[in-house]
């Protein structure tokens, strides 16, 4: 039967094999992250972008690399989901963009500050993260219109911008109306008023004003009309 | 209660009934606003009432490890605390540090950094603290009559735990670094050096509660911290998956994290086997509840939903979701609130010199916070699977999502009255036990009679 001092002997022992092992690995890990987090992009506007991402406790609400909490989004590759000018209008007055929604802290941040959060989203979006986030594969299976295989036909403002409230094939977000068939409901003069901006249109409406350039406005108008 | 010194851990045990009902209060914010109900955004936001209940957790269940040592190492070592006058000061400082904190927190000001969310200039109180308290239990340990297994293991997991500390501390501009040690400090916590703690807590019970000789019980406690150390240190890998560290971290935190269960496995059955040995004599016979609740659900909840949720290939779509709250809800209640609750239902009647271990009240606490808390696990693990399929897999909309999931928070919020209800009990059994006696009486009530005999 085991005695104490074996006993003893195994916790002594596998507690300091492991130990080193775990030191050695970490030695081994920090000279490989530079390369794998792109670390030379770091730039003084990502630090500062971080450092507002500490001190505002995003991760309160949110989850960033999978880490935080389960309230909001997870923003890993948000600049490459929603594009600067959704996260700066985000950033700006949230409530605005998801009126009437599970709400956001209004953080007043400066116009710097939304550039260098920004700045800090697009370096992390380009990490190599062994594969997270997955890439969901069931889309296509639930979807009854097929709309998947048409994504890339897009505008990238839609996928980006219209998607994050709008729906369009039975993918996108519930906060507004879908898209389906906009284009047999408005013609391209009223959509293109309509995305001019809304609230002038509409009093009251839910839509806020947003940050469209003409080319991009022209462009979303030509695709909204061909949804017939 | 054998020495004078010792009647500062009901301080600290009451120190730990206040912030514990004061974290519950800030759960059912955070539930009622994922139900849709978020009244208080203005006043108190999702991610102040986040950073408070998590917070409010480690502070009391530190505050009560520190008062189980208290408790635990005069009678271990068999002398009087070495600065008994120091124990009171540190918990002083400790609970205005704590107030400060919670009151910054609301102002926001904090790191943001999760579980780590106190603001820099405190954590150097945090840490002075700690080391008094270090000090103190070591000093009592080096001057003490005897150098038992238990004291040394619960000495040696304390000060771990305050090194431990300081990795969490290292600056840097890279979110990975940062979060490469912020893990050294949380994983190494939970599921490395508190498991120290508890081991040696769960010694010293069974060795007062079942009468099971001391060399067998602290043989085993050395198996067990042993298989604690072997899987948790490389299992901190599971942390180290997906936040831009090398691919590696996928086999070796898969490997040594399918092991960890096996630590909790082995705690279960050794107090179930101990406590079978030894006859289940001692009449405080719902802190023996306490303890056996506590192995059982750590196996249950850190270990098995631990190990289904770390598994690299699941933890690719589990990662970042609710799943992870049903595992952390579990998981830290089975481990370390119940370990808490389990000493303070031991040392109470000791400390105040009131038998009321029979009460139904206790009783009722014991079973209700615990379905309770079963109820609220199943209850996370329906919101958090649902939002795996549908946003991980179906690539629905987060916001979408959470409108779908919405109801199985109302589920969440009836099964944590009913934790709440429970806990509540224990709250009041504690205040009817009233303040601490003066007199000790040098312990003799506190064996198991009969079966210490039969045992060794």
């Amino acid at each position: 039967m085991l005695s104490k001092s074996a006993a003893r002997a195994f916790f002594l022992g596998g507690t300091a094999l492991c130990g080193i092992a775990f030191v050695a690995l970490t030695v081994d890990t920090f000279n490989r992250i530079p390369k794998q987090t792109n670390a030379s992009q770091i730039t003084p506007a990502v630090a500062r972008g971080k450092e507002l991402w500490d001190s505002s406790n995003c991760m309160g609400c949110h989850t960033l690399l999978g880490e935080g909490a389960y309230y909001a989004p997870e923003l890993t590759k948000v600049f490459e989901r929603r594009g600067p000018a959704f996260i700066r209008a985000m950033l700006t007055d949230p409530e605005k963009m998801y009126p009437g929604q599970r709400r956001m802290w209004k953080y007043d941040f400066t116009e710097a500050e939304k550039d260098d959060l920004i700045a800090f989203f697009e370096w992390i979006g380009k990490m190599d993260l062994n594969g997270f986030p997955p890439k969901p594969h069931l889309g296509g299976v639930v979807t009854p219109s097929g709309a998947m295989a048409t994504t890339t036909d897009r505008p990238q403002v839609f996928n980006q911008l219209c998607v994050a409230c709008h729906a369009l094939g039975g993918q996108g977000g519930q906060v507004g109306p879908a898209l389906d068939g906009v284009g047999g409901r408005m013609t391209a003069v009223q959509i293109d008023a309509w995305l001019a901006d809304p609230p002038a249109v509409k009093p009251g409406t839910a839509m806020p004003k947003l940050p469209l350039t003409d080319g991009q406005r022209q462009e979303l108008t030509a695709f909204l009309s061909t949804l017939k | 209660m054998k020495f004078e010194s010792q009647r500062v851990a009901w301080w600290f045990f009451a120190t730990c009934m206040l912030l514990f009902t004061l974290q519950l209060v800030y759960g059912l914010i955070m539930g009622f606003a994922h139900a849709g109900h978020d009244g208080l955004h203005d006043l108190i936001p999702f991610h102040v009432a986040r950073a408070v209940h998590t917070n409010l957790l480690v502070v009391w269940l530190l505050t009560g490890f520190m008062g189980a040592a208290y408790f635990i190492i005069p009678e271990e070592c068999d002398r009087e605390l070495y600065w008994p006058k120091l124990a009171y000061v540190q918990l002083i400082a400790l609970v205005v540090v704590g107030v400060v904190a919670i009151i910054g927190f609301h102002l926001q000001w904090w790191e943001g950094r999760k579980f780590l969310e106190i603001p820099r200039p405190l954590d150097y109180l945090v840490v002075i603290d700690v080391l008094l308290f270090i000090a103190n239990i070591g000093m009592t340990i080096w001057k003490g009559r005897r150098m038992t297994t238990t004291a040394m293991v619960l000495f040696f997991g304390l000060l771990m735990a305050a090194l431990l500390y300081l990795p969490g501390m290292l600056p840097s501009d890279n979110q990975t670094i940062d979060s490469y040690w912020r893990w050294w400090v949380v994983h190494l916590w939970v599921e490395g050096v508190w498991e120290l703690i508890m081991g040696a807590i769960l010694s010293f019970l069974l060795i007062k509660l079942t009468g099971v000789d001391r060399e067998v019980i602290e043989k085993w406690l050395y198996v067990i911290v042993g298989f604690t150390f072997l899987s948790g240190i490389l299992g901190t890998g599971h942390h180290y998956y997906y936040i831009g560290t090398p691919r590696y971290w996928l086999l070796v935190g898969g490997l040594f994290s399918a092991l960890e269960p096996l630590a909790f496995l082995g705690m279960a059955i050794y107090a179930i086997a101990m406590a079978r040995r030894g006859g289940r004599n001692h009449p405080n016979r719902i802190a023996l509840q306490w303890t056996i609740g506590c192995s059982v659900m750590s196996f249950v909840g850190a270990g098995f939903l631990g190990f289904a949720h770390t598994i690299p290939q699941v933890n690719l779509y589990t990662h970042g979701t609710l799943v992870t709250a049903m595992h952390g809800h579990m998981a830290f209640w089975g481990a370390y609130a119940m370990l808490v609750l389990a000493i303070i239902a031991y040392a109470l009647p000791l400390l105040t010199g009131r038998r009321r271990h029979d009460s139904g009240v206790a009783s009722f606490a014991f079973w209700t916070s615990n379905i309770g808390m079963i109820a609220m696990t199943l209850a996370f693990a329906a919101a958090g699977i649902t939002q795996v399929v549908l946003e991980r897999r179906v690539g629905m909309d987060f916001v979408t999502v959470q409108k779908e999931i919405e109801m199985h928070f109302w589920g969440l919020i009836l099964a944590a009255t009913l934790f709440i209800l429970g806990i509540g009990a224990y709250v009041y059994d504690f205040i009817r036990h009233g303040k601490p006696v003066a007199e000790v009486d040098g312990g003799a009530p506190d064996t198991a009679s009969g079966g210490a005999e039969a045992a060794a």
